[in-house]
């Protein structure tokens, strides 16, 4: 197995020193992998990918137990600029586009190390995968709505260069077909700039049809993992997060039963 | 009343009065009443000019309180301090000078002109918040200080005017001890009043309406006629600092209430700690001493007959660091301060309070 | 004629300083009441530098330009990049404590009479004479000319430069700036620099003009009206507020008293601030922020 780009181990987010947000959770990115965070409201995703990228601190949270190493190097608790200089970079849930630039300025305003000519060809490259976003590119980006707003957030994202992108509900407040696009968009991104993703959602039916692997958070725990093929086809996974009840009814028993055992076992 | 360690244990309360009373415990009793009786005594051994001293920290305590009880509890940032005492320190010297007017009816008389500005100033808040409200302030402050300026010079009074001292059936009061009294007096009044108004509904009311504007109104208090409520008694009780001041002075000039008071009064109660009345004492005794320790600092320095002219700059550049100081180091004031040192007494050999839950 | 030739010079004054205030508000949300003595500090810097550059008046002019860009970010870099993130109102006070520490340091090193760089430098100051028979000093009229490059250099700067666009992108959402790369420190601290550059080069041409004094920063606090007018995040309102200040003052002070003159700019404060409180060009969000 190659060595992991992202490597989470048993990490614990403590917010305002006393409430556990998330404990115990491990998981890995590799190299030009999709990989998804699935779980309901309060489960702790958005929590782990703000602790991935450096900012707890604004919430006063910390890790305070468990290591992250990305590309070999341990970066818990480091300053939010220098996580996103070492190649890892955050598309927000809210606040994702600078509301009173252009299109155009939104992705000139990102930093990367790369030169003028770089730069061009990344604007071409990027310009490319979201065509509509070349259409609008005077349009000023608190007025675009918002599918394009989360076309230009993972644009501006991308213009960073990094190698790892974290992508917080990328789904939410959008129609399905929005949903489906923007997810097929995600996946010729992993395929042309050769980046992995970890993508946060509430949707697992959209973060399955690309993710190569996933993970479901419960209660600030991870519950379940595996490859898609086997989340899709668990029978828990079907049924509390795709919706598809498995034939025979079950007894209201049988659900507080399972519950239970989710309590003592998440 | 805010107890950084309990202190009080074994005191059983029998009944509403002894829960509402302000000193609790027998060693309450005792050390106020220690510290009143050292307050008594002390113009009895004090030379003229730490009388002096004194009497200025009482009088720059009144405004202090007034001020933290504006911004410190009800949360309505105001610049314009200086304004108002110089409202009513001009209600007074107008009032003596053009229609000879004793000083039963000068105070009160400070104390409308206060509350009428109190109202003026205060509308603003209702519509504006945090910075722009404290510029709204700041302009008002220079509205009246143009005022006082016209009425100067239109009256011929350049100079500025002469109060003459307050007289009560033919007799002149004046002197320092008579001053250190009615001052202390006064500022224990508004002490008093101040802490009683916080134990009440309004004060309740300001807590509310500082901490979360949408919330308090959700909950039944009026926004606005709250904040209208502290700045009036705010402003009443800083006219009537400024009537004092004219009568302790004697004299009253526009240019004695310039920005840098306004500013002067706004260190206090953050120098003194924010949201604390401890708080606004001690930092009217740190901004009013500090000029005199200056100096005297400086004459300690050996070629300090340099500076000592320009003393005054030296002030201005100390007093203009000493704020940064503690804004950057110590955010509590002078009230964290003196709690960090008691709880050190207090929880000795422990070091650290015992959990209170969620802190912030 | 006259009138409207002192209107313009005193709206190029209060413009020239208003776009320093913008400048840091729109940026990092702090509004910077040091400004004014700022602008003080680069006018005596200028005495300092001429004696430096004896001979030399152009040299000694850019030596304290340049000196007054360095002022800027060390005031950012060793005081307020502490205050960032405490509450407005704490940043505030700190800069109204910084302007009393330059006051009081200004009056030790230089004494607090009133002092001509222009002099110093050995530069002349001739009243020129325009059409319609009014009449301009020099200086003046380089101060009016200044105005009008500076704006247009920040507005071409903040519009189509890099770090410009970069600027304004941390002023609307630090966040997500910090998040794409943006080195927070470093925009506030050229914001800073960028606003010392102006209040000095506001201050240093006042004082050859007329001399430089402990009272110069009364204009910087006159000036600050101008701007919120026009909308403390609007580099057009500084210009627009500054005309429409400059114009009630020297309007009023003529016509009916000039004692006026101090309290004009904050009268136009307190009507602006009855009827639209954000100032003309400003985003209405402003007026939440604590």
């Amino acid at each position: 197995m190659s060595e992991a780009l992202l490597q989470v181990e048993k990490i614990e987010v403590v917010y305002k020193r006393v409430i556990t947000a998330v404990q115990g959770v491990t998981l890995s990115v590799g190299p030009k992998q999709i990989v998804a965070i699935l779980g309901t409201n309060g489960a702790g995703k958005t929590t782990t990918l703000r602790a991935i990228s450096g900012f707890l601190g604004l919430d006063d949270a910390r890790i305070t137990e468990g290591t992250i190493s990305f590309e070999g190097r341990r970066i818990e608790n480091a300053p939010p600029h220098d996580i996103a200089a070492r190649g890892i970079v955050l598309v927000p849930e809210r606040d994702k586009v600078f509301p009173n630039l252009t299109v155009a300025e939104n992705l000139v305003v990102p930093v990367s190390r790369a030169g003028a000519a770089e730069r061009r060809r990344q604007d071409e490259q990027i310009y490319s995968l979201f065509p509509r976003l070349a259409e609008l590119r005077q349009r000023i980006g608190g007025l675009l709505s918002g599918g394009e707003r989360q076309m230009l957030a993972i644009a501006g994202a991308l213009m960073c260069r990094p190698s790892l992108l974290l992508v917080d509900e990328l789904s939410l407040g959008l129609a399905p077909v929005v949903v489906q696009d923007l997810t097929r968009r995600l996946l010729a991104v992993r395929d042309e700039f050769g980046i992995a993703i970890l993508l946060v959602e509430q949707s697992a039916a959209a973060a399955l049809t690309i993710a190569d692997h996933a993970y479901v958070m419960e209660n600030g725990r991870i519950v379940l993992d595996g490859d898609r093929e086997r989340l899709k086809s668990h029978q828990d996974v079907q049924e509390f997060y795709l919706g598809q009840a498995s034939g025979e009814r079950r007894s209201y028993r049988a659900v507080k039963q399972y519950r239970r055992s989710r309590r003592w076992y998440g | 009343m805010f107890r950084p360690v309990p202190r009080a244990s074994g005191y059983f309360r029998t009944g509403y009065g002894e829960d509402l009373a302000l000193l609790q415990t027998r060693a309450e009793r005792i050390s106020l009443a220690l510290f009143v009786l050292i307050l008594a005594g002390f113009p009895f051994v004090a030379s003229p000019f730490a009388l002096d001293l004194a009497c200025q920290v009482f009088l720059a305590s009144v405004g202090a309180l007034s001020l933290m009880l504006l911004t410190g509890y009800a949360g309505q940032i105001s610049l314009g301090h200086a304004g108002l005492i110089a409202a009513g320190a001009f209600t007074t010297g107008i009032l003596a000078r053009e229609i000879h007017a004793p000083f039963w009816i000068t105070l009160p008389a400070s104390a409308v002109t206060g509350i009428v500005l109190g109202f003026v100033f205060g509308l603003p808040s209702l519509r504006l918040r945090g910075l722009y409200l404290a510029v709204s302030t700041l302009a008002l402050h220079f509205v009246v200080i143009y005022l006082g300026g016209e009425y100067e010079t239109k009256r011929g009074f350049s100079t500025g005017i002469l109060v003459e001292p307050p007289s009560l059936a033919g007799f002149k009061l004046s002197g320092g001890h008579f001053w250190y009294f009615v001052l202390l007096a006064a500022a224990a009044v508004s002490l008093l009043i101040c802490i009683n108004l916080l134990r009440s509904r309004s004060g309740r009311a300001f807590r509310a309406v500082h901490a979360r504007e949408t919330v308090a109104e959700a909950l039944g208090i009026s926004i606005g006629g709250y904040k209208l409520l502290a700045f009036v008694i705010s402003s009443a009780m800083t006219s009537v600092a400024g009537c004092l001041f004219a009568y302790y002075r004697g004299f009253v000039s526009v240019e004695a209430f310039d920005l840098f008071l306004s500013i002067q009064y706004v260190a206090m109660i953050i120098i003194g700690g924010m949201g604390s009345l401890l708080g606004a004492l001690l930092g009217a005794a740190f901004v009013t001493l500090f000029p005199y320790a200056i100096e005297a600092l400086l004459h300690l320095l050996p070629n300090a007959d340099k500076l000592a002219g320009d003393i005054f700059a030296v002030n201005y550049a100390s007093f203009g660091l000493v704020m940064i100081l503690f804004l950057v180091f110590e955010p509590l004031g002078l009230v964290g301060i003196w709690h960090r040192l008691q709880n050190y007494f207090l929880l000795w050999p422990f070091r650290y309070r015992p959990l209170t839950g969620a802190r912030k | 004629m006259q009138l409207a030739v002192n209107i313009v010079v005193l709206a190029s004054i209060y413009a020239l300083i208003a776009c320093g205030y913008v400048l840091i508000y729109r940026v990092s949300r702090v509004l910077n009441l040091a400004h004014g003595e700022l602008m003080m500090l680069g006018a005596y810097m200028v005495l300092a530098t001429a004696s430096l550059f004896n001979g030399h008046p152009v040299v000694a002019l850019a030596a304290a330009i340049l000196l007054s860009l360095l002022v800027g970010a060390l005031v950012y870099v060793f005081l307020m990049r502490k205050m960032t993130g405490e509450m407005v109102l704490a940043a505030i006070l700190t800069t109204v404590a910084l302007g009393i520490l330059i006051r009081g340091l200004v009056v030790l090193i230089w004494s607090a009479q009133q002092q001509y760089p222009a002099q110093a430098l050995g530069v002349p100051n001739p009243s020129l004479v325009l059409f319609g028979g009014a009449r301009i000093s020099m200086w003046s009229a380089v101060l009016v000319a200044t105005t009008g490059l500076v704006y247009a250099a920040l507005f071409a700067f903040l519009r189509f430069g890099r770090w410009g666009m970069r600027m304004r992108a941390a002023g609307q959402n630090p966040l997500l700036a910090a998040q794409r790369g943006i080195n927070l420190h470093g925009v506030y601290a050229l914001a800073w620099s960028l606003s010392t550059l102006t209040g000095a080069l506001a201050g240093i041409l006042m004082a050859l003009d007329s001399g430089v004094t402990g009272g110069m920063p009364v204009i910087g606090l006159k000036a600050f009206p101008a701007a919120l007018v026009g909308g403390l995040d609007s580099l057009v309102g500084a210009l627009v507020g500054s005309l429409i200040v400059a114009a009630a003052e020297v309007l009023l002070i003529y016509y009916v008293d000039p004692l006026l003159s101090d309290v004009v700019p904050f009268l136009v404060l307190i009507a602006m601030l009855i009827v639209r409180p954000w100032g003309l060009f400003g985003t209405r969000e402003e007026l939440d922020r604590v």
